[in-house]
């Protein structure tokens, strides 16, 4: 179980950027083989706030704590995959799958066997010595989920994932990891900005406002599973269309609100996902 | 870098490997044989002694080497280059290290390194004369001079470059701060710091030479300086000559080394890198 309470976090001022309040009392909790999306609009601190469940970033104020022991730093029960893949590009395939267990020392046979069933398991069979540069975006990041599965995590923790990704390829990956997460069940904590993905693969939302960013919403999605082999129905049904209305509503509002409240002040500065 | 790795990418040639060849050799070949032809046209034409013409200097050349002199100054030089280059090398790297990963080590040094890239190097070989005498300790401390500063420029430039991501990503999993220079820092820094390296071995070649006209008399250096004395114009170029393939032969001997080191980098990447090692 992720506990997360009261976290706070400003970056301090910086040259003539006034100081921004990226995160503030953030409460939350995520059960053990859950899936939680969280969905905000871009700048709302989302990437902030898995950095300090992976234990990259120190915060303020508040306390995470990840099965009653307290985070400081990186663990090993915790994996992350990245918006822009971070594979090492000279290294292979299978040793960027295997990098993970490389930096806890087992052993070249051990890794290499680990790193070729997850090859496996994410379709990459077949490419285990090619270099990252030679492959696709979505092969690559079939390359980070693998290397994350390759430590067997208890989390995952997901940073827009499929957010480089063009469309048909993100539906693609977006249908593996449900069939990956529905096989193992390991807890996810899933970032994405896309309301749709929010909603096809959480069994929770978590609706966070921009600046300071805080979760406002804690939305349940009842859809049945396993989804992995019914996105098509899914998407198509009245639940998942309600859902997706309510979320978009609130969005909405946010981003109104935000405008409203931004005049007179310096415009809202768009920041890098 | 492993061997696996390297084999991965040469799996995947350019993909006109052959014509591409053909067509990258051509242009230096011909422009090279007209170079030859128009000294030799435009020295006989013009006929004064200063200027000898190619052959005349290729027939000097052959009488100084079979009068043993160009080999044995040839040792001389190259243990000066090797050995000036080597301590350059790992001290530049080692510099440029401390400096990329500490700010307070790069804003201490900072002022320095730009001021003696800038500067003549040349200038100090008096300095080490003093210093040294007529010994080799002052060559190689010309050489030292000439080649180290713009090794750590590239090298702390080399760290910088390093994605952050990648960094981060190695911390995620857990990686020692050694597991994260090993790597993660190292190998991604290395293109740009045999990007300096490269330029360096150039500027190790002159500082060679330069030392040994300026400070002893050994060397190819020594050569020179005696031939010009004697008015000898076609000995002088004719150790120019050798000059020219010694500095083309080291620069040819890092690239080759940094091709089986870097070999995954993208040939697009190579080429850009090696456009803006060139031009610095
Ligand atoms: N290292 C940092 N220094 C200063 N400000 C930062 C830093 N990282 C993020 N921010 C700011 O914090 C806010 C939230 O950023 P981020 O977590 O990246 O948002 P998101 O991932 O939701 O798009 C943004 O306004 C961003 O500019
Ligand atoms: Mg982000």
């Amino acid at each position: 179980m992720i506990e997360i309470s009261g976290l706070a976090k400003t970056f301090p001022a910086k040259g003539k950027d006034e100081p921004v309040d990226a995160l503030k009392d953030v409460n939350l909790t995520i059960q053990d083989g859950e899936f939680l999306t969280i969905l905000g609009p871009s700048g709302c601190g989302k990437t902030t706030l898995l950095r300090m469940i992976a234990g990259l970033m120190d915060w303020d104020d508040g306390e995470i704590s990840v099965d009653g022991k307290p985070v400081r730093g990186p663990g090993p029960e915790r994996a992350m995959v990245f918006q822009s893949f971070a594979l090492l590009p000279w290294a292979t395939i299978r040793d960027n799958v295997a990098f993970g267990l490389e930096l806890r020392g087992v052993s070249k046979a051990k890794r290499n066997a680990r790193a070729d069933e997850l090859i496996d398991l994410v379709g990459l069979r077949g490419f285990e010595t090619r270099l990252p540069g030679q492959l696709s975006g979505g092969m690559q990041q079939r390359v980070g989920l693998a290397r994350a599965l390759a430590v067997d995590p208890q989390i995952l923790l997901m940073d827009e994932p499929f957010g480089a990704l063009d469309e048909q390829t993100r539906r693609l990956l977006q249908e593996e990891l449900l069939q990956i997460w529905e096989a193992t069940r390991k807890t996810v904590i899933f970032i994405t900005h896309s309301m749709e993905e929010a909603v096809l693969l959480g069994d929770r939302v978590a609706l966070m406002s921009p600046r300071p960013g805080r979760i406002v919403e804690l939305v349940p999605v009842p859809l049945p599973r396993p989804r992995a082999s019914a996105v098509d129905a899914i998407e198509g049904s009245a639940e998942f269309a309600k859902i997706t209305a309510s979320l978009w509503r609130q969005l909405r509002e946010m981003q109104l609100f935000r405008r409203h409240s931004a005049q007179g002040r310096h415009a809202p500065s768009e920041p890098a996902a | 870098m492993n061997a696996t790795a390297v084999n991965a990418a040469r799996s995947h040639p350019p993909r006109f490997p052959a014509r591409r060849h053909l067509t990258n050799a051509a242009p230096p070949a011909i422009a090279l044989l007209a170079g030859i032809l128009a000294w030799e046209v435009v020295a006989r034409a013009w006929g004064v002694v200063f200027f000898p013409p190619f052959s005349a200097v290729v027939v000097r050349l052959a009488e100084l080497t079979a009068g043993g002199r160009i080999l044995s100054s040839l040792v001389g030089t190259l243990t000066n280059l090797v050995i000036g280059f080597t301590i350059a090398a790992v001290f530049g790297v080692g510099i440029g290290m401390l400096m990329g990963a500490y700010r307070k080590v790069e804003m201490a040094l900072d002022i320095y390194v730009y001021a003696m890239l800038t500067a003549p190097s040349l200038v100090f070989a008096p300095i080490f004369f003093a210093i040294f005498g007529l010994s080799r300790a002052s060559i190689l401390g010309v050489v030292i001079i000439y080649s180290i500063f713009i090794i750590i420029v590239n090298t702390v430039a080399a760290i910088r470059s390093v994605p952050i991501a990648l960094v981060e990503m190695g911390r995620s999993y857990c990686a020692s701060e050694r597991q994260l220079f090993m790597k993660i820092i190292l190998p991604a820094a290395l293109p740009l710091i045999f990007a300096g390296l490269r330029l360096g071995i150039g500027r190790a070649v002159k500082g060679t030479i330069n030392g040994e006209m300026f400070i002893t008399a050994v060397g190819l250096g020594a050569v020179v300086i005696s031939a010009g004395r004697r008015f000898d114009a076609a000995a002088v170029l004719a150790v120019l000559l050798v000059i020219i393939i010694i500095a083309l032969v080291a620069v040819k001997i890092v690239q080759i080394v940094d091709a089986r080191m870097t070999g995954w980098l993208p040939s697009t990447a190579r080429q850009q890198r090696t456009r803006r090692g060139g031009g610095a």
